[in-house]
Parts: structure tokens; sequence; C-alpha cells
């Protein structure tokens, strides 16, 4: 199987880490907030276009940038790396709080993104189905908000030492940057309208911390968004569940085969 | 190392919510600890109580009075230290000054609380002085919606500069910063004091607040870390200090003392050590994770504080412990007049704010250890090697 091969590029200033592997169809996957589960599991991807991984600013490799503060800074960061990178037009997959910023994007620049799957999307208010606030979370509780299986666990250092406690911490901090006033986006219903290019909506059965019942308000808002369900994957889907990734495979590529 | 010339005493109080026995099933006493362990009941006589206590501190010579706040916490009945700054300027006449230390000014508006300063600087005559802390990381979590933890530095910062600004200039004045945008700033009333109270920081040492406190002016009062971090934080101020042109004064520094003094220091320690140890294991019981919400410390501080393994497990310290690491003076009148002396002069500290009921004290022991003190360690820290006049005949001055 291919493997991640680790360049860094200036962007605007920013130290960014990109991942990438294989050839084909650029395919851009924006991570959620945070980077110890690893990504591995997405490599199966590779085999069928050029998989493209930024670490957010303030996560895992790229260098930490404190003038981000909100969402948009994420999103404008991004239409600044693809300028960088060349992309003109791409697919992008984006999960957890990557899917908010994956939205945005492509509410902003819909022309630019030609297959979108927002994957246990973070920030859509759903009183009926709200989304766990993480930042309440005691720390023993976190693990099994984020995941159904607990194997993908098994790398973590066991204690944690120091360092890894700061990783997370580094990585709270970031999200924390964008997220800590509330864990829904007051302005995201009004512009999903815009998401007028086809759009997958992909959710694990077993998401703990934002329930895959919130598919359906996000689906009632993007004019041409399909659902698809993971049986048993909690929020980590795509460390948990192979078949997660398939179905991205199917949903990104179904245009290259038609 | 400047001389330590004159060394002030201030009668600090916490007013704890002690009307609850230890309960090992309450993880954190703070943030979150369970709402129906409070009976207003038991609150309304512990008020009065606390003002008992700060009437009874009025008589006793100290050169202040000094209160602090914190939120969601059995270890204070204080969440909007202001009100009590009031009681408190209100019901004494003898103590010279009233430190309110404080409302951390960037959980409130600051131009609210210049005025609010402002107003209890007149109402007082001028005896106010006041302490900006950053505010406890469990602050941050108490008070979620007001501020964002990875900004509260940042905001802090502002907030006093728009204070000072607003105290100092003839108003309205406009500003235009990153936090706040005042078109009108022009508090009223403005400080009795001219140009305006002397004003600390309150901060376990970090840079970022030690740099504050030079770029303003202010003083620095540390909060209660090991010593040997406060003795490193003090000799950081000194250098950013000269760095900058400027000198720090050891009337420009405060510690925080915990004492009890008894006749001997065995009778000491015999009757306050129950009631510190109650303080730390549960007055002060407080997960990590509320003490560092996201972004309150540096990735590098984070790392820091994690690998030490004494910070790590600060509630679980022992007697032997605590007081190797902190300010804990108990003991006979000259034990404890001879430990905060020389505590402050190798710090080279001025100001000393003496805690004196701690945890579960019952009113007896807080009422014997503050005439201790006041009468047979005051004297010989004020005496400071000449020979000191001992008022051990004194008559106990008690309550109502």
């Amino acid at each position: 199987m291919a493997a991640f091969t680790e360049e860094h590029v200036d962007v605007n200033g920013i130290d960014t880490a990109v991942f990438t592997a294989g050839e084909g169809d650029p395919l851009v996957f924006l991570a959620g907030a945070g980077t110890a589960p690893g990504f591995d599991g997405l490599l199966p991807l590779a085999d069928q276009f050029r998989l493209i991984l930024p670490h957010h600013s303030g996560f895992g490799s790229s260098a930490d940038d404190t003038s981000i503060t909100r969402i948009e800074d994420y999103v404008l960061h991004y239409l600044d790396l693809f300028d960088v990178l060349a992309l003109d037009e791409v697919s992008i997959v984006g999960h957890s709080i990557g899917a908010t910023m994956a939205a945005w994007l492509a509410i902003y620049d819909p022309r630019r993104v030609r297959r979108l799957v927002l994957a246990a999307p973070y920030g859509l208010r759903v009183p009926e189905h709200p989304t766990i606030d993480f930042f309440s979370l005691n720390d023993d509780e976190i693990a099994g908000y984020l995941a159904n299986d607990m194997s993908v666990y098994s790398h973590y250092p066991n204690p944690p030492t120091p360092e890894f406690l700061a990783l997370l911490y580094r990585e709270g901090t970031s999200f924390a940057r964008i997220g800590w006033e509330r864990n829904y986006d007051l302005k995201l219903h009004k512009w999903l309208h815009r998401l007028t290019m086809p759009t997958l909506l992909l959710w694990g059965t077993a998401d703990r911390l934002i329930p895959s019942e919130q598919a359906s308000a996000w689906a009632e808002l993007i004019p041409e968004a399909e659902v698809r369900t993971v049986p048993d994957a909690g929020h980590l889907l795509f460390n948990e569940s192979q078949e997660a990734v398939s179905a991205v495979a199917d949903f990104v590529g179904a245009e290259v085969a038609v | 190392m400047p001389t330590v010339d004159d060394i002030k005493l201030y009668f600090f109080h916490h007013h704890h919510y002690i009307d609850v026995r230890e309960n090992s099933d309450v993880k954190s006493t703070w943030v979150v600890p369970p709402g129906d362990l409070y009976d207003p009941k038991k609150g309304h006589e512990l008020y009065k109580r606390h003002l008992r206590t700060i009437k009874l501190a009025d008589q006793l010579d100290f050169d202040g009075i000094c209160i602090n706040e914190h939120h969601n916490t059995v270890y204070s009945m204080t969440p909007a230290t202001s009100l009590m700054g009031a009681v408190i300027a209100t019901n004494t006449v003898n103590t010279p000054k009233i430190m309110v230390a404080g409302v951390p000014i960037n959980l409130t508006s600051p131009n609210r609380l210049a005025e609010e300063y402002g107003m209890l600087d007149v109402m007082s005559g001028g005896r106010m002085e006041y302490a900006f802390p950053l505010g406890t990381g469990m602050e941050y979590w108490s008070n979620s919606g007001a501020v964002n933890p990875t900004r509260g530095r940042a905001q802090f910062r502002e907030s006093v500069d728009i204070l000072l600004k607003a105290w100092q200039a003839d108003g309205p004045i406009r500003y235009e910063g990153d936090f706040y945008n005042y078109r009108f700033l022009n508090p009223w009333p403005k400080p009795f004091q001219k140009p305006y109270p002397k004003l600390f920081v309150v901060g376990s040492g970090s840079l970022e607040t030690v740099e504050l406190a030079i770029d303003y002016d202010l003083g620095y009062s540390i909060v209660f870390i090991p010593i040997p971090a406060q003795i490193r934080a003090f000799e950081r101020m000194r250098e950013v200090a000269e760095e900058r042109g400027k000198t720090v004064d050891p009337d420009d520094l405060i510690i925080v003392v915990i004492c009890y003094v008894a006749d001997t220091d065995e009778e000491a320690i015999r009757e306050a050590r129950p009631h510190i140890e109650t303080f730390f294991s549960w007055f002060h019981r407080v997960p990590p994770k509320f003490l560092l919400p996201p972004g309150y410390v540096s990735t590098s501080e984070f790392l820091r504080r994690a690998s030490d393994p004494a910070l790590a497990h600060g509630t679980e310290a022992s007697w032997d412990d605590m007081v190797a690491i902190g300010r804990i003076a108990c003991g006979s009148p000259q034990t404890v007049a001879d430990t905060i002396t020389t505590w402050c002069e190798e710090a080279g500290v001025g100001r000393v704010n003496v805690v004196l009921e701690l945890g579960d004290m019952p009113e007896w022991k807080t009422v014997k250890n503050m005439n201790m003190f006041a009468n047979e360690v005051m004297p010989r820290i004020r005496a400071r090697g000449k020979e000191a006049t001992v008022t051990e005949t004194r008559e106990l001055v008690g309550v109502d």
C-alpha cells in the first residue's frame, strides 16, 4: 500500500505540513480537531486519487497561528494553500470540524469543489439531537465519546506521557481558538443552499459526539445531498471502519466511472 | 536584591463556604460542586461570621485587609468581590488600606470595573488598593461564555490598558481595541486617590503577567505556588524591570502566608494542621482539566507542569509536602515572626497577605489566632531585630 509523503509549504507565512499519497484527481482531506488517532486508514484512497491531507495550523506537524480565531480563517488559509499547490478544482472530504471548514469553503467558492463529502460534520445547530460539548467532557470520558471501537487507541502511550498530553493540549487549544464559545455555527444553516455540488453526508451510526440523526437536518438544507451511514462506527469513523473509507471512494469516484 | 525596610501585614480573607463536610463523592469543589451543597441559611450565618472577623481585624492594627474573588466554588462566598469591598469599606474605621484582589478584569467590562473601583475608592475616602487577577483556570470554565481562555491573557492586557487610560484621562475618550471599542469612555466617578490607587497584578509568575506588571508600573502579588517558583518569579520581575530601566520596590511585591500562632510550635501545628489539610484536600479539590483550560497556558508551560510530579498531584500532597513547598508558618510567635521576616528578606518582598482563617477552622481558633498574631507576631516583625515591644498582656479582643 502507498505511504504518505510529508512536505512543508509556506502558506502566507504559516509553515503548513501537507501529506500526500497516490496519483490521479486531487482529493483533499480536511481532518477533525486532532491528529493523534492518525490517518493511515485513509491510504486506500491513494489507489484511486491524489490524496492531499494538510495538517491544520495548530495541529500535528503544522505551525501555530494564533491569529486564526474563526472557521473562516481556516477556509481562507486553505484557499491560499490551493493556490500555492495550483489546485483549481478539487473534491474535498471533511471530517468533524474539518467538515465545517469544507462546507464553508464550498459555500464561498462552490465552483472550485467538484464533489464534497461531509463526514460526521460539526457545526449545525440541531436542538433535537445536539452535538455533545467536547470541552465539557471529563478527560476519562473523551475516548468513549470519540470512538465506538476502542482499539483505535492501541498506539497511544499508556499511561500517557507528558509529551503526549502536551500534544493533546496544543490541539485542544487550537480547537478552542475557533470553537470555545459554542459547538454550533450560528450562520451555517443560512448558506448551505449554496452547496450545489454532489454532496455526501457520511455518518457512523454509533457516533456519540455528533449524533447521526443530525444527517437529515443537513440533508434538508443541501440541494443534492446523499446520506450514507456506517453501521457501528463512532465519531472516528475513518479509523474505525474501512467501509467508511470505501464509501468515500465510491462517491468521489462515481463521476470518473461514468 | 533591595533591602526590605518595612513589612506591611494585610489580613487576608477567603470567605470560604465552610459548613460542608468533606465528601469523597464530590470530585471537584470548583466549577461543578453539586449545587445542593449550598444552604443559603448557613450562607447567611457565614456572611455574618465573616463580617465579625473583618471587624475584629479592623481592631488589630493590620496595615490592610485583603479579599479576593472566585466563582462556582465552596472555596469562596465572594464571586462579586467589589460588593464585599463596599461592605468592608463601610464597616471598618482603623485599617489604613483595603485591597480588593480582585475582579478578573477580562471577565467583566473594563469600563464597568473602572466605574466600580472608582466608586469604591471615593466611598472609602481613598483607602482602596486593587489587584488584577488573570483568574485561575477554573474561572474560565465558570465564566465560559465571557472569555475564550486562548485569548484570556490578551484580553486581560487590553482591559488593564483601558481601565488605566479611562482613569487618567479627562474624558470622554475613544478606545479602539481588539476586544473592546468604546465610543465614550468616561467613568464616573474617578478614583479618590490621584492619579489612581496602588495597583497590582495577581499571577503565578508567567512571563506575560510579569511583563504586564512592569509595562504598566503595577506591583505583583504572587499566588500560592511553591516557594522556589515564587522566588524565580520575583527575580524575573526585577530582570524585566532592569531591562526597561525601571525598578521594583519591596512594596511592589506581595506574598501570601498561611499562618497559625500558638504558645508553642507543637500546639500551633496540632491546632492548625487538620484545617490546613482540609483546605488543600477539600477546598482546593480541582482536577487538572479545570486548572488548565485550553490555551490558558502555552504548550511548553503545560508540558513543564505535566512533567512535574509535585504540580501534577497537588491536591494529594502530604503535610510535609505542603510545608516544604508552600508558605505555611505555624508555630510560636517567635517562630512565625522569624519565618515571615526571613521569607520577606529572601524574596525582597515588603508585603504579606496573612491568611489566619483557613479551611474548616472554628471561629474560636480564628479569633485566638488573629489575636496572637496581632499581639505577639506583628510587633516582632515590625521591630525587625530591634527590641520588640510585645504586648503579651494585652486583652484578647473578641467578638460581639
